[in-house]
């Protein structure tokens, strides 16, 4: 038997592929943060110090060594895992990711969750109901929520929501961050572990509207998809083969064309691994939500080399590893993939 | 079936999420109920980053104001006040202008109980000299700095003199009155010898200091927890037992969460659009105190345009001040007629003497005229969009309307982000652009030598022997009358060669809820936002 089309051989060929892309990637975040005018020093103390002064801070910096040096050094230090400290603050990239990647997790997690809950149930309404008012209706909120900018839908939501009293920023209220021990720093988590309800369900308040902001824009994605899915499935061979059998219409369409339809789901929520990382930088800057969009979009204005290159870096990482995830799995549901 | 089987999983996804939630006591196994024992917590947001805790590794506002809570420096600027008064020292004063001795508060110690003596004080300067961060302040130092090898700078042989445990004499290496105003800045706060080291930043959650305020918890980016340090023995003891600072990324959250009290104190920085809203907020009171920030327009004489004086004077009779505070600023600013903010020693109105305070189109005119230059004369006028906030588009659309008043000016203006625009106005792109300063001491001279020594810190090329001259006598002036004097000078010439032209001083502005005590207090030109002072009622 031939090994081609085997999953390990497949698994194999996708992770080396992992290193080139990330290798182009460090390459252009490099080349892009240099060619761009300024520097972190000039960002923050360009308005304070003579030129003199400023070219003695770039010096001690070692910001005006050549950028091949640098650029060896820097990769040199990622090959060895060594993601070194953030410019503007000192603080080690580790850290950063470890501090704010658990506020980002659950963000994405609750969004998605939404995003499916609200998806996946109305496509297939729509999809069940093809050409009624409610499918129509239902079309309309999917392109809607997915085109509206994410910054003006959670605007108008804390605009809306602010008079109750209800949490319109930050992942938690000062206390409950300050009182709740970080134990896998992800907070809703850690307030679990800590057996505190009060500071449970402060965090759960916390996360309502920035995940049903971002899950929203999601959800767009997946009522179409499941709606044009199951429309495609309602016309195969199959569901004509179960009716003809005489098998009752709600059966056919929940247990062959429902089925069928949430294939390409699995796909297209590695493919929006991507999407949601963009849209949390947007919703956490939205939120003053303590995450790593927020983090990169800080650094990112102060210039910070090191701060930027270290988190483009770990969402790289974060994103292929995903889609190698999901290739894989796909490759083990449909053999066709393999070859 | 179906359904109910659907049901089902929805109950008992409730019932687990019920479950979770109350599967603990509602406590945090300390017995610590988040309230604090003497006055009531509150909370600040500000949209200020923290660079770095360590006092080493800061030269912002951020950074400063909590070191200004943590730590003691050896003076220290009461609120509302000019003078530095003493605070770790019980007195220090000018020997002569070289030397300043300061005597140290006996039984002084840090929040980790270890004593607090005159080699902190010395240490603490020797490793911010040394340490030299790229984002710190060690250049505030340079009166006891030894800069022989750029690479390496320390402190100055002798510069620190530690007879005893509470005696420091500074040796400064030249005559430097404004000495005395560098050590109560953050950046002379004194840190523990036993803890931080001496070659390199200590973490941000480590710091110890001896200030009202230890330092409990922080997490960069979102908050700081300070509570009050019981072994801080001196005049500035917190009202307050426990407070938190929470941190913004942008301005729009933070007005969102004080004008629905999920802060009680917004501080740094609403836009004058969000201030004027929030004026109509019946729960919160905008606070203004007086500010030291300063906007001015420098002229670049290393272009055609503006190396001619008639053209910069014939400018500096066109500002109408009034007009930019309240068109592009709401009011929120005032008119600026010197290079040195009200309320300094020394400070004049130089440029209201010479040019009046409202525009005057013929004196323009005629100035121009007088030195043969053709009108319109064309300038380009360069400002940046979002480094100075979004009113700065405004401020130079408003300006552009003045100067080509009467067909005097003609205006191009552009404009650029601040990284770039910095090189371009170095590099002679713009006859004259906009620029903003805060103050790191209060002291005349802070607005004097890094503006008019030798084309400033911005490089505009502008050189007068005699500025130098005048600005190397203040310094070394100890008569408080006949430095004032010296300032004023320089004041006018300043006015007389328009370098820059003053355009208008900030002010202190926080919003705090109504039962909030202390915060208008803390509102002056020291930007130090004196966490001691306020309580909750």
């Amino acid at each position: 038997m031939s090994s081609q089309g085997s999953v390990p051989r497949y698994v194999a060929q996708r992770l080396l592929l992992v290193i080139p892309m990330i290798w182009v990637l460090l390459t252009v975040v490099f080349v892009l943060l240099r060619v761009a005018p300024g520097d972190p020093i000039s960002a923050s103390l360009g308005g304070k110090l003579s030129a003199e002064a400023l070219a003695d801070a770039k010096h001690r910096a070692g910001l005006d060594r050549p950028l091949i040096v640098q650029y060896f050094d820097y990769i040199k230090d990622v090959a060895t895992l060594n993601f070194g400290n953030t410019f503007t603050d000192n603080r080690p990239i580790i850290d950063v990711v470890r501090d704010n990647g658990g506020a980002t997790l659950s963000l994405t997690v609750g969004a998605f969750l939404i995003a499916l809950l609200v998806g996946i149930p109305l496509g297939l309404l729509a999809g069940r109901r093809r050409d009624t008012v409610s499918d129509v209706v239902i079309r309309i909120f999917g392109v809607v929520s997915y085109a509206a900018p994410i910054f003006w839908t959670g605007l108008l939501m804390v605009i809306l929501v602010a008079p109750t009293g209800w949490p319109t920023y930050d992942i938690a209220s000062a206390e409950t961050k300050f009182l709740v021990e970080p134990r896998t720093h992800i907070l809703i988590v850690d307030t679990v572990l800590a057996g505190n309800t009060d500071a449970f369900l402060d965090v759960l308040q916390h996360h309502v509207l920035p995940c049903v902001a971002l899950g929203l824009l999601l959800s767009g994605v997946f009522i179409r998809l499941v709606r044009v899915n199951l429309l495609q499935s309602l016309k195969g061979d199959y569901v004509e083969a179960a009716r003809a059998r005489g098998v009752p219409e709600k059966y056919v369409i929940r247990r062959h064309a429902f089925r069928n339809a949430l294939v390409p789901v699995i796909t297209v929520v590695g493919l929006q691994v991507a999407l949601t990382l963009g849209g949390a930088v947007l919703t956490e800057k939205t939120f003053n939500w303590p995450g790593l969009g927020n983090q990169l979009v800080k650094y990112i204005v102060a210039h910070d080399y090191s701060a930027v290159q270290g988190l483009v870096t770990f969402f790289a990482i974060v994103v292929v590893v995903v889609s190698v995830l999901v290739d894989i799995v796909n490759a083990l549901i449909d053999p066709r993939v393999r070859y | 079936m179906n359904r109910r089987r659907g049901l089902l999983a929805v109950a008992s996804a409730g019932v687990l999420v019920a479950s979770l939630a109350a599967c603990g006591s509602g406590g945090d196994g300390d017995g610590n109920d988040g309230s604090s024992s003497g006055g009531s917590s509150w909370t600040l947001g500000t949209t200020e980053t923290v660079t770095a805790m360590d006092p080493a590794g800061s030269y912002d506002f951020g950074s400063w104001n909590l070191q200004y809570n943590i730590f003691e420096q050896l003076m220290v600027v009461p609120a509302g006040e000019s003078d530095p008064q003493p605070d770790a020292a019980e007195s220090c004063t000018y020997d002569d202008p070289q030397q300043i001795t300061c005597k140290l508060r006996e039984g002084l110690k840090f929040s980790n109980g270890h004593d607090l003596t005159s080699s902190d004080v010395k240490f603490s300067f020797e490793r911010n000299i040394a340490i030299a961060d790229p984002n710190g302040s060690s250049v505030l130092l340079g009166s006891i700095t030894d800069s022989t090898n750029p690479d390496k700078p320390k402190l100055a042989d002798g510069a620190i003199e530690t007879p005893d445990d509470t005696t420091v004499i500074f040796h400064l290496n030249k005559p430097d009155t404004t000495f005395m105003k560098v050590l109560t800045s953050a950046t002379s706060s004194i840190v523990d010898e036993e803890v931080f080291p001496a070659d390199k930043l200590l973490g941000d959650s480590d710091v110890v200091g001896s200030g009202p305020y230890k330092l409990s918890q922080y997490k960069a980016g979102e908050q700081a927890v300070l509570e009050k340090n019981d072994k801080y023995a001196g005049e500035r003891e917190g009202k307050t037992d426990r407070l938190f600072i929470q941190y913004f990324s942008d301005p729009a959250p933070l007005k969102q969460a004080i004008d629905s009290g999920q802060v009680d104190i917004a501080w740094r920085t609403l836009s004058p659009t969000d201030l004027n809203d929030l004026e109509g907020n019946d729960n919160v009171n905008v606070l203004k105190g007086k500010g030291s920030e300063f906007r001015y327009w420098v002229w670049q004489l290393g272009t055609p345009v503006g190396k001619q004086k008639a053209v910069r004077q014939a400018a500096a009779y066109l500002i109408d001040r009034e007009a930019i505070a309240k068109n592009a600023y709401d009011d929120t600013v005032k008119p600026a007629f010197s290079i040195v903010p009200p309320g300094f020693a020394g400070q004049k109105d130089s440029f209201q003497e010479k040019y009046g305070d409202t525009p005057d189109v013929d004196k323009a005119k005629q100035v121009l005229q007088q030195a043969g230059v053709t009108m319109p004369v064309a300038i380009k006028l360069g400002y940046t969009p979002s480094h100075y906030g979004p009113n700065a588009v405004d401020e130079a659309t408003e300006l552009k309307g003045q100067l080509e008043n009467g067909g005097v000016f003609k205006v191009s203006v552009d404009d650029a982000e601040w990284e770039r625009y910095q090189t371009l106005y170095k590099q002679n792109a713009y006859d004259l652009f906009i620029l903003g300063w805060y103050p790191d001491f209060l002291d005349a001279d802070n607005y004097l030598s890094p503006f008019l020594r030798d084309g400033g810190f911005y490089g505009n090329n502008y050189s007068n022997p005699q500025v130098n001259k005048l600005l190397d006598q203040e310094l070394a002036e100890t008569d408080a009358a006949k430095r004032e004097e010296i300032i004023g000078q320089l004041q006018d010439i300043t006015a007389e060669d328009v370098p820059l032209i003053p355009s208008w001083n900030g002010q202190n502005v926080a919003v705090a809820t109504k039962n909030m005590e202390g915060v208008e207090e803390t509102l002056d030109p020291t930007y130090i936002f004196r966490f001691w002072m306020i309580s909750k009622k």
